[in-house]
């Protein structure tokens, strides 16, 4: 690695930070649908690896970070991964601390990520020695994986039966496209498949309110009410450290640990049954609030980082639900990163480490200093400003231009039909990550049929 | 404050016009795809174009659309 390699990765922290503060906050974005697209594009235009993890690594950071904020602020968490902490933010918001909600939530996720780093490169070194064996039988460790997840699943009849056909779904539609040869042989379609699975919940909302019935029925509402607390300003930049009481700095970094180490498993998961267990014997409603959101925002962000950073350096694979969903760009943006050559064979694992660290250094210190002070302020100009309407259609408009780029006008539909079955199964409890480990597998498991 | 007229329905945990929401993925397509068909030369800068299309009709759109939240504002004195 140059200079001028660093002074590209510093820029991408720096960028990706900024950006990804602003997502984190506004309400709703899913960490798939907000993450990979941009990642797969990055890769797509060439740009090269080093500054992709390093603006991957220091986005993650910052929308963990960011996400938790307008849980504490207004009860609306900004993500996916910040539902868990509803329930005890708004305890602290009842009791009027919410100032505090944030600097523990915040410190929390500082603690996720210096426990998680280098807990991740220890625990990618105990794999390291298994990793050919584990890359040459992929397409089994695959469908175990979805088989695996479908066990985690809401719903784990629906999500086991549906493996096959499913599978069936993405593998007829390639080799339709083969057969029509709208793409050459050689190639395959895995971006679009990947995000026309990633919109599907929302996908299938849309397509009902096409239907006139359906529209009736539904509850008609006003604006949505959101109540913004403007606490005093905050003068001096606290210390993370000191923010938290030993004993939440201790479970937080013990929650991170133990994410870390179960990086295989879903985040949310995790979350919610680790946060809940190892708060659960504390009486008094404000500590135990405040030691279960620094210890989720702390294990939430360590799962992450874990889940992206250990099958990248130990595996090349994206064998966690964190891998197959938010990080996929790193693994497989094909034609320039594929399985078999992506992030893990290009980069040295001390390169790896290096870049991630850099990458979420600068993330935690810019969003670490920007939620502390200004965490109100932007919360309500993103709420004032940017209509949800704008979001959902952003979203639509990559997801059709990415589908037109892999296969031309007919994936469009093909897409659309991705989205609508992977919606309807995600409605019925079938967990994103079966479906996600599905479309990797796909090609392995109907092989077996041939 | 006016009678609010009740015309709004609940998508990925935020309220939104359907109309409104029409207008936003109609703008937001157009210009993502539209920026990447028109883009001069293959390969990345198609792409490019057509990111640049999606993120101009988001802005667009955020400034035709108002968010349908109300903001309830609220000061600590001490």
């Amino acid at each position: 690695m140059d200079v001028m390699i660093i002074f590209q990765i510093v820029v991408a922290a720096i960028l990706g930070a900024g950006l990804y503060t602003i997502i984190g906050i506004a309400p709703g974005t899913d960490e798939t649908a907000v993450l990979a697209p941009v990642t797969i594009a990055l890769a797509l235009l060439g740009i090269s690896p080093y500054v992709i993890l390093a603006f991957f690594m220091s986005a993650i950071v910052a929308k963990k970070l960011t996400d938790s904020i307008p849980v504490a602020i207004a009860g609306i968490p900004g993500g996916v991964m910040a539902a868990p902490m509803v329930e005890h933010a708004m305890v602290l918001k009842s009791y009027g601390m919410p100032d505090v909600s944030i600097r523990k939530m915040s410190s929390g996720s500082v603690i996720g990520t210096l426990v998680s780093i280098p807990l991740s490169f220890l625990i990618a070194n105990a794999i390291l020695p298994f990793a050919d064996k584990i890359s040459s039988y992929s397409g089994l460790i695959f469908f175990l994986g979805t088989v695996f997840l479908a066990l985690l699943s809401k719903n784990k009849i629906l999500s086991l039966v549906i493996i096959v056909p499913f599978a069936l779904l993405i593998q007829g539609l390639r080799h339709l496209y083969w057969g029509l040869e709208i793409i050459p042989s050689d190639s395959t379609v895995f971006v679009s498949f990947f995000l026309g699975i990633t919109i599907g919940p929302i996908a299938f909302s849309l397509f009902e309110l096409l239907n006139k019935d359906h529209r009736r029925k539904l509850p008609r509402l006003g604006n949505k009410e959101i109540h913004v607390n403007y606490s005093k300003k905050v003068k001096e930049l606290p210390n993370p450290f000191k923010v938290l009481t030993k004993k939440e700095s201790g479970t937080a970094a013990l929650g991170s640990a133990l994410g870390s180490i179960t990086f295989f498993l879903t985040p949310v998961g995790m979350t919610v049954f680790l946060g809940e267990f190892l708060t659960r014997h504390i009486k008094d409603p404000v500590q135990r609030a405040s030691r279960a959101i620094s210890t989720m925002d702390a294990l939430t962000n360590a799962s992450y980082i874990s889940g992206t950073l250990i099958p990248l350096i130990a595996i090349g694979l994206p064998l966690s639900p964190m891998a197959i969903g938010p990080a996929a760009g790193l693994f497989n943006a094909p034609p320039i990163f594929t399985p078999e050559h992506n992030i893990h064979h290009i980069l040295s694992m001390g390169e790896i480490m290096l870049v991630s660290i850099i990458g979420a250094t600068i993330a935690l210190l810019i969003t670490f200093y920007v939620t502390i002070k200004y965490a109100t302020q932007i919360c309500s100009f993103v709420f004032k400003y940017i209509p949800h309407e704008a979001l959902i259609g952003l979203f639509a408009g990559l997801v059709v231009m990415l589908a037109f780029m892999d296969a031309g006008w007919i994936n469009i539909f093909g897409v659309i039909l991705v989205a609508l079955v992977s919606g309807l199964l995600h409605r019925y409890g079938v967990n994103y990550g079966v479906m996600f480990m599905i479309l990797y597998a796909a090609p392995w498991l109907l092989g077996l049929f041939s | 404050m006016e009678e609010e007229k009740k015309n709004l329905v609940d998508i990925w945990e935020d309220h939104v016009d359907i109309k409104d929401l029409s207008i936003a993925m109609g703008l937001c397509i157009l210009f993502a795809l539209g920026g990447y068909l028109i883009a001069p030369g293959n390969g990345p800068q198609s792409l490019i174009f057509g990111i640049l299309g999606g993120v101009l009709g988001f802005i667009i759109s955020s400034i035709m659309i108002k968010p349908k939240r109300t903001i309830i504002e609220t000061w600590e004195d001490e």
